[in-house]
């Protein structure tokens, strides 16, 4: 298996667009940190505030926020942590992280993670779509290797380059924000349901990331699956792509209806039940696992049924 | 052949939709001898050969190499085989070692050593770091060649092997497979649409028609020597011949008898002294290709011819 998953990914190496989507990657998140402090460095009238004001506007903001009877579970504590955060810092003067700042850029860093679902999706819909279109896949099934291990070399292959995608965008953040932000003297703090307590921002950032990660193994099963079941790498692509950018529309859409709990989008973005911003209010953390999980079998099933069964004629 | 077969092709069986594309076949295939595929356009031999391969699965029947199963030990089976389906298609972003490297990793045991040997037995020793997009078609058959020798199969199964050879190649290629039959025991299964490269290449010729083998030939048995005669009346002569034991059959307003040259003599005394008139006797030099078109109907292989 070893051997299988080195050939994919001499193959994947071989190829000019994996080095460009890297690059690319790497450049986005370059130019996007140096915009932001251009624009912040021409409009710097903003930030005349303290970081007290600001803290104590955002309390006050989150204290109206839960006086709403209506609000989920998730959400609620949340919001009661915040508080907490807020009172402990103007009482124990500890200021937060700048917003602008080494430490907050790699907490962030997961919100630009769709980038790496958007790479990993066109690796993902080529990998086994390719090999039927060029004609190579007869090349590659007669050999004394069962079907089923050539799949899920193809498979692990594509999610280490996710790995490798996500691990750049954490590196790239973290020194990106280093050189246009610099490092903020602020500490970070959690709520960990009972009283505040000083934590580490590596950890959250990485947390997140890992969280956001579950998007990425997703979209691009879904994208394995297509490049598959139909061996059209654009079909398997374009989809992928279209519902990376609607599937979570479509939520709010559904958002009245029974369905929406089993609706794949729905859960696909676990850090919402750490940033407290839910799709939808009675879902719950193990519910979402259940279901990403089921998702992803029935992904996997079809590839592999498809693929195992086929006749090739190419 | 009282051998054990290597290959036994076992009442396979090909229906797509309701057409029933390969019709219960059966063949042996035996160690050290080099067995040719022959059809017109479209009588299944690609077909055949992708069900040989497990590539694709069989509506019914089998295919046994060395005794196992493609169907049920599939692994054990293919591990001694090598084989090219139609064009050899190779990774062109990579180069041609990259491609021997790759399909190398798939097998047990290939070692580097191993890899430069073949790359110098197909004579592609030159190129073989460039892009296999930058290959002529006959380059790439060459390192299709390669990756199907990698790992000494003892079943080699090549579909239009020489499509795009040039004549030196083919000369090289056909040598080459005599070679590796006759000194390795390998087992060949040549499919061509080139009867002459058939009949010069292989010990023996399996004929396939609308999914349907017609017939099982050794080509020397094709190659027999037979006569054809134009002599008055016709019947008659034909009873004759007939009568004194040898195979007579009607050809072109004559008659043509199988038989070796010697015989020849005699046989004109028969005839003369049952009083036949004899206006000629040649001897007739069909050519494979022509008994090809008399099994098949004709017709329909034209086309190959120019290809
Ligand atoms: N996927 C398919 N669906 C339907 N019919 C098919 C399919 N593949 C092949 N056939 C039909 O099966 C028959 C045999 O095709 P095959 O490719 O095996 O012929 P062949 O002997 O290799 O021909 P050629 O000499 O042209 O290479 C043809 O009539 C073809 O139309
Ligand atoms: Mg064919």
């Amino acid at each position: 298996m070893l051997k299988l998953i080195q050939n994919e990914w001499m193959k994947l190496w071989s190829r000019k667009s994996s080095w460009i989507m890297i690059i690319l990657l790497a450049v986005i998140l370059f130019s996007s940190s140096a915009i932001t402090k251009w624009v912040d460095n021409s409009m710097n009238t903003a930030n005349t505030e303290t970081w007290q004001q600001l803290e104590a506007a955002e309390m006050a903001n989150n204290l109206i926020l839960l006086e709403n009877n209506s609000l989920g579970d998730v959400r609620r504590e949340y919001l009661e942590g915040e508080v907490a955060i807020a009172e402990h810092r103007l009482e124990n003067d500890v200021a937060p992280f700048d917003s602008n700042s080494m430490q907050q850029s790699v907490i962030d860093s997961h919100a630009l993670m769709s980038l790496v679902t958007l790479f990993t999706v066109i690796v993902a819909g080529g990998i086994v779509a390719a090999e039927f279109s060029q004609g190579t896949i007869k090349m590659l099934l007669t050999r004394p290797v069962k079907r089923w291990k050539i799949l899920s070399s193809k498979f692990i292959t594509t999610m280490l380059y996710a790995l490798l995608l996500a691990v750049v965008l954490f590196i790239v953040t973290a020194v990106a924000g280093l050189i246009f932000y610099g490092v903020s003297d602020g500490t970070y703090l959690v709520w960990n349901g009972s009283e505040v307590v000083e934590g580490s921002f590596w950890l959250e950032g990485l947390r997140l990331a890992a969280l956001s990660f579950v998007n990425v193994l997703m979209i691009s099963t879904f994208a394995f699956m297509l490049g598959t079941a139909f061996r059209s790498s654009s079909l398997a692509i374009g989809l992928s792509i279209f519902l990376l950018f609607t599937g979570v529309q479509a939520v709010f859409l559904l958002a009245n209806y029974e369905i929406v709990k089993y609706y794949l989008f729905t859960h696909t973005d676990l850090t919402q039940y750490y940033t407290g911003f839910m799709l939808v209010d009675d879902i719950t953390m193990t519910l979402s696992v259940i279901v990403l999980f089921v998702y992803f079998v029935i992904f996997m099933a079809i590839s592999y049924v498809t693929f195992g069964k086929r006749d090739v004629t190419a | 052949m009282n051998e054990q077969a290597l290959v036994q092709i076992k009442n396979l069986s090909k229906t797509i939709g309701s057409k029933k594309i390969i019709k219960n076949l059966n063949l042996d295939l035996y160690k050290g001898q080099i067995t040719g595929f022959l059809g017109p356009n479209g009588a299944g031999k690609t077909t055949t050969i992708r069900m040989m391969v497990g590539l694709m699965k069989p509506t019914e029947g089998d295919v046994l190499i060395d005794g196992q199963s493609v169907k049920h030990h599939f692994e054990e089976s293919i591990e001694k085989v090598g084989v090219i389906v139609e064009n050899p298609e190779m990774y062109k972003y990579m180069s041609g070692y990259k491609n021997l490297l790759h399909f190398s990793r798939m097998h047990k045991g290939i070692s580097k050593k191993r890899i430069n040997e073949v790359i110098e037995q197909v004579g592609m020793q030159n190129r073989i770091n460039e892009k296999v997009g930058s290959y002529s078609l006959g380059m790439r058959q060459r390192l299709g060649l390669a990756q199907a020798l990698l790992h000494k199969p003892k079943f080699l199964i090549l579909d239009e092997p020489t499509n795009g050879l040039d004549p030196a190649g083919i000369w090289e290629f056909r040598l080459y497979l005599q070679k590796i039959a006759r000194e390795n025991g390998v087992a060949v299964f040549v499919s061509s649409h080139l009867l002459s490269e058939i009949e010069l290449l292989c010990d023996r010729i399996a004929i396939i028609q609308n999914g349907e083998l017609i017939d099982i030939k050794n080509v020397k048995e094709l190659q027999q020597s037979r006569f054809y005669l134009k002599a008055e009346p016709l019947a008659q002569t034909e009873e004759i011949l007939a009568g004194i034991g040898f195979p007579v059959s009607r050809h072109d307003g004559g008659l043509l008898v199988e038989t070796e040259p010697e015989h020849i003599p005699g046989a004109i005394k028969i005839l003369v002294n049952a009083e036949v008139s004899i206006f000629a006797i040649q001897p007739f030099q069909a050519t494979l290709e022509d008994q090809f078109l008399e099994l098949t109907g004709g017709g329909e292989i034209a086309q190959a011819h120019t290809k």
